[in-house]
């Protein structure tokens, strides 16, 4: 069997944290053994904003152009909405092509790494690109006193996988066993919950994960990192005596503690700090109730760990930039405790208006008059240099911009829309930004939100770029589009 | 052409009516209109009615120009209502002036009315940004004090002013409502009061935004052919400016200088066949303090980057070299959003026929009147001249 290789891996964790200590002082207790916090999207944030996020960042690193992907794999537990695929937006986000095979893995936490082996172990005949970008995303979310809420994170994490790549899979097993009740989320809910057997439940991790790993034709104490799947950041450690590896060999294979549990992603983040630890070969293993676990030998040559892309995303996850929330922060920012939209309605822009406009809310694609050379987005009616109706060349922007003008729309500013997401993550930038054209020197001008570290102090001449996030939700349809972040 | 002269003009007290409607408070004005022209002047003797009103909480939406003449007793006078959001008022007056100059009516009203107070906040926020581009700029998550607050920014960045200059035009046009009974804020304030007030959208506070208000204001104009059957009064429109610009701030050339009240300006000047060195007053668009700054350079009352020193200098203060919004303004008048530019016609009646009491300026020849729609989307400005004086 011959396993395509991983070319690049790119990930992305919101920039917020929830400290164990801010839930044992408002519950009195912290149900997340082993984590120290957790990561929290932000208010605009979701599994597709994240995707995006950790899927650009693969992409940049790879020597890949988006027309040679040719698959779209999407791992997650939790996408914004039970049925509607989040494939097709991601496609359009990222400028893959329409001919783009689209796969979902969901209803377990190994769909991260289902989706993983998938991609490397198969092509689609009628698939006649060869990459395939593989997008673990997930936000699991349990009861507010509960072991899955306490641990839950939020995380994504993109592989890219091609013929190029020089990370080689040499050996994957499975291992499937009934083990109902450990951890299950019922249709409708949001909260992932389970029975609390607790040594059944452990039983149920150990018992597949071991097998599964037994699978291998490779010893896995040869390994410089295991990176199993971590509920929490304790099971994990129980295992290695069943498996004969060292307790460092799986710690240096984990993020649960920093980050909390990303669900599909979390075997996968492990992956990266192995990666950013040196290590050169990891055995990655997926577990998921049910019950089942997927294990991979995984040989990292010198040339994979060099990859542009894999290690700015493993600073920016540790890095300073994160902020501590409070508890209330966190409730506010999960939405748990905001109102929602104001009853009166908000400005009304209809779903297939909005559908006209997705080339420019994903992807920025401009218009340059044939008459006069002037940028013009959207793309739309007279050409705002010379005034004339025209149609215009399509022209895509980088994403990157400077400030022209801002302001800070504070508490009982914003329209019905908006409030929201004012009532989640407070007040907001919102701004007029000079968009880089393709050739440097002309601009065009956009209003826009701007978001992430340093919004709140953005200033007139500020650099900044684009990246997608959720505008609003109206009518139960949450309306995707870009937004700027200062640039690092 | 034709011209056309300002017979008589009347409005509601500007402010907080929760419990009246619209037509009720367009039947207050329209009365206190008729009630101010000189001779009287009876219901079928107006030919035509066009009104300004934004519609905001949605009430009559359609159709709510015939609600209000019907609703007066002017029966089966041809009445349009004119949308051009803040601008409504002026556009109808511009659309007055057509009218006759065209030569098919002689005597046209134009109005404006607006309830605000009754929506509940929600609601309010709603409509409050219903003027601004809604796909792009609105979806920003901007309402019209975001939109001007970007303008300000800008302005600040670019030119020397302060926060406490915007807070200037709070204190001036206060200080000029206090004297006027029809204001809805009718209060003077401190320039600690105005700098100090809570943050709306940084760098604007709550004292560089007007009010919402509830108003009706009417204006009657009648051709040079009839004029002396009503009045002994020569009040002429001498000057007629109309201008559209982009919707939204981020396609205009600049964010620091409203294109359309430029160009309406120019126009008006022209007709008028004077400068702005001739007025003696000008009622100009502040609803948010850095809008009368703009309106100043727009309006060539001094260059690009000299409005805050005019207002340091008390320039357009009552006593200096050309009032501004002696009437109080947006801010402190209030600005019922359809009646806003009639209710600056009303001032000018005021001045022109000494009945502006406290606020009465000394024989004023030429007064102007800006009227501004969203954040500068449209822009009616008109001249006028009073043929009493310097003759």
């Amino acid at each position: 069997m011959s396993w395509t290789p991983v070319e690049c891996v790119g990930a992305y964790v919101p920039r917020y944290r929830l400290p164990a200590e801010t839930v044992r002082e408002a519950w009195g207790q912290f149900h997340g053994a082993g984590i120290t916090q957790t990561a929290v999207p932000a208010a605009d944030e979701d599994t597709l904003t994240m995707a995006y996020e950790a899927a650009t960042r693969a992409l940049a690193g790879s020597a890949i152009e988006r027309d040679g992907v040719g698959r779209l794999f999407v791992a997650t537990t939790t996408p914004p909405a039970e049925e509607e695929a989040m494939e097709p937006r991601l496609v359009s986000m990222l400028g893959l092509g329409a001919e783009t095979v689209t796969r979902q893995f969901t209803g377990s936490t190994r769909a991260g790494v289902e989706a993983l082996v998938a991609a490397c172990s198969s092509t689609d005949a009628h698939s006649t690109r060869q990459s395939t970008l593989v997008v673990a995303t997930d936000a699991p979310r349990g009861a507010p006193d509960s072991e899955h809420e306490h641990a839950g994170g939020a995380g994504a994490v993109a592989t890219l996988v091609d013929s190029s790549g020089s990370a080689r899979i040499t050996d994957v097993a499975e291992h499937v066993e009934a083990y109902p009740g450990t951890r299950f989320r019922l249709a409708g809910s949001t909260e992932t919950t389970g029975l609390g057997v607790t040594g059944y439940d452990r039983t149920a991790f150990i018992d597949t994960v071991t097998e599964a790993v037994r699978g291998l034709e490779t010893d896995p104490s040869d390994a410089d990192a295991v990176c199993l799947q971590s509920p929490n950041g304790k099971l994990p450690y129980r295992v290695a005596g069943a498996l004969g590896v060292e307790t460092g060999a799986i710690q240096r294979g984990t993020l649960v503690h920093e980050v909390g549990d990303t669900g599909v992603a979390n075997p996968l983040l492990g992956l990266i700090a192995a990666l950013e630890g040196g290590a050169e070969r990891v055995v990655l293993v997926g577990y998921g109730s049910g019950g089942g676990a997927t294990a991979l030998t995984v040989e990292l040559d010198g040339v994979a760990l060099e990859t542009e892309g894999i290690a700015p995303e493993i600073e920016e996850i540790e890095s300073e930039a994160t902020v501590d929330l409070s508890y209330g922060e966190y409730l506010r920012m999960r939405g748990d405790i905001t109102p929602g939209e104001p009853a009166g309605g908000g400005a009304y822009v209809s779903v297939p208006n909005w559908k006209r406009t997705i080339p420019q809310r994903h992807r920025l694609a401009a218009g340059r008059c044939p008459a006069c050379g002037t940028l013009s987005f959207p793309p739309d009616g007279a050409c705002t240099g010379c005034r004339t109706l025209v149609d215009y060349e399509e022209v895509t922007l980088s994403g990157t911009g400077t400030v022209e003008t801002a302001t800070t729309i504070g508490q009982g500013g914003a329209p019905p829309e908006f409030v929201e997401q004012q009532a989640r993550s407070g007040a907001y930038v919102s701004a007029i930004v000079a968009l880089d054209g393709p050739d440097g020197t002309e601009t065009v001008s956009i209003p826009t939100q701007v978001v992430g570290a340093g919004a709140e102090s953005v200033t007139i001449g500020d650099a900044v770029e684009a990246t997608i996030r959720r505008i609003y939700t109206q009518e139960g349809v949450t309306r995707y589009g870009f937004k700027m972040r200062p640039t690092a | 052409m034709r011209e056309v002269y300002l017979i008589g003009a009347g409005q509601t007290a500007f402010g907080t009516f929760p419990e009246r409607s619209y037509r009720d408070l367009f039947a207050e004005a329209y009365e206190h209109a008729c009630d101010r022209v000189e001779n009287g002047i009876e219901p079928e003797e107006i030919d035509e009615a066009v009104v300004g009103s934004l519609g905001v909480g949605g009430r009559q939406l359609g159709l709510s120009g015939p609600a209000v003449t019907e609703h007066v007793g002017l029966h089966n006078v041809p009445c349009t209502r004119v949308e051009n959001a803040c601008a409504a008022g002026g556009f109808a007056l511009r659309q007055g002036v057509q009218a006759i100059r065209s030569g098919m009516a002689d005597v046209v009203l134009v109005g404006g009315y607006e309830i605000m107070t009754d929506l509940s906040s929600n609601v309010t926020k709603y409509w409050l940004g219903v003027s601004g581009e809604t796909e792009w700029e609105r979806l920003t998550g901007t309402t019209f004090s975001g939109v001007y607050a970007q303008m300000a920014r800008t302005y600040l960045d670019t030119h020397d002013c302060t926060r406490e200059d915007l807070s200037r035009v709070a204190v001036k046009n206060h200080a000029n409502g206090a004297k006027n009974p029809k204001a809805h804020l009718g209060f003077e304030c401190s320039l600690d009061d105005a700098v100090n007030a809570p943050a709306v959208a940084d760098p604007l506070n709550l004292y560089h935004c007007c009010p919402t208000s509830d108003g009706a204001a009417v204006a009657l104009l009648a051709s040079e052919t009839v004029v002396e059957e009503f009045t002994g009064e020569r009040i002429r429109v001498v000057g007629v400016g109309g201008a559209s610009d982009h919707v939204g701030l981020a396609e205009r050339d600049s964010y620091i200088g409203l294109s359309a009240t430029e160009t309406a300006g120019e126009s008006a000047y022209e007709e008028a066949g004077i400068g702005p060195e001739d007025l003696d007053f000008a009622e100009v668009h502040d609803c948010f303090a850095i809008a009368e700054l703009l309106a100043y350079e727009d309006l060539g009352f001094c260059e690009r980057g000299e409005a805050p020193q005019l207002l340091r200098e008390g320039k357009t203060d009552p006593d200096g070299e050309l009032p501004v919004n002696t009437s109080g303004g947006l801010k402190s008048k209030g600005h019922p959003i359809g009646a806003t530019g009639t209710g600056q016609v009303v001032e000018v009646f005021d001045q022109f026929t000494g009945q502006a009491g406290e606020r009465q300026l000394a024989d004023p020849r030429y007064g102007l009147t800006h009227n501004v729609g969203g954040s500068g989307g449209a822009t009616a400005v008109h001249i006028f001249e009073n043929e009493g004086v310097g003759r």
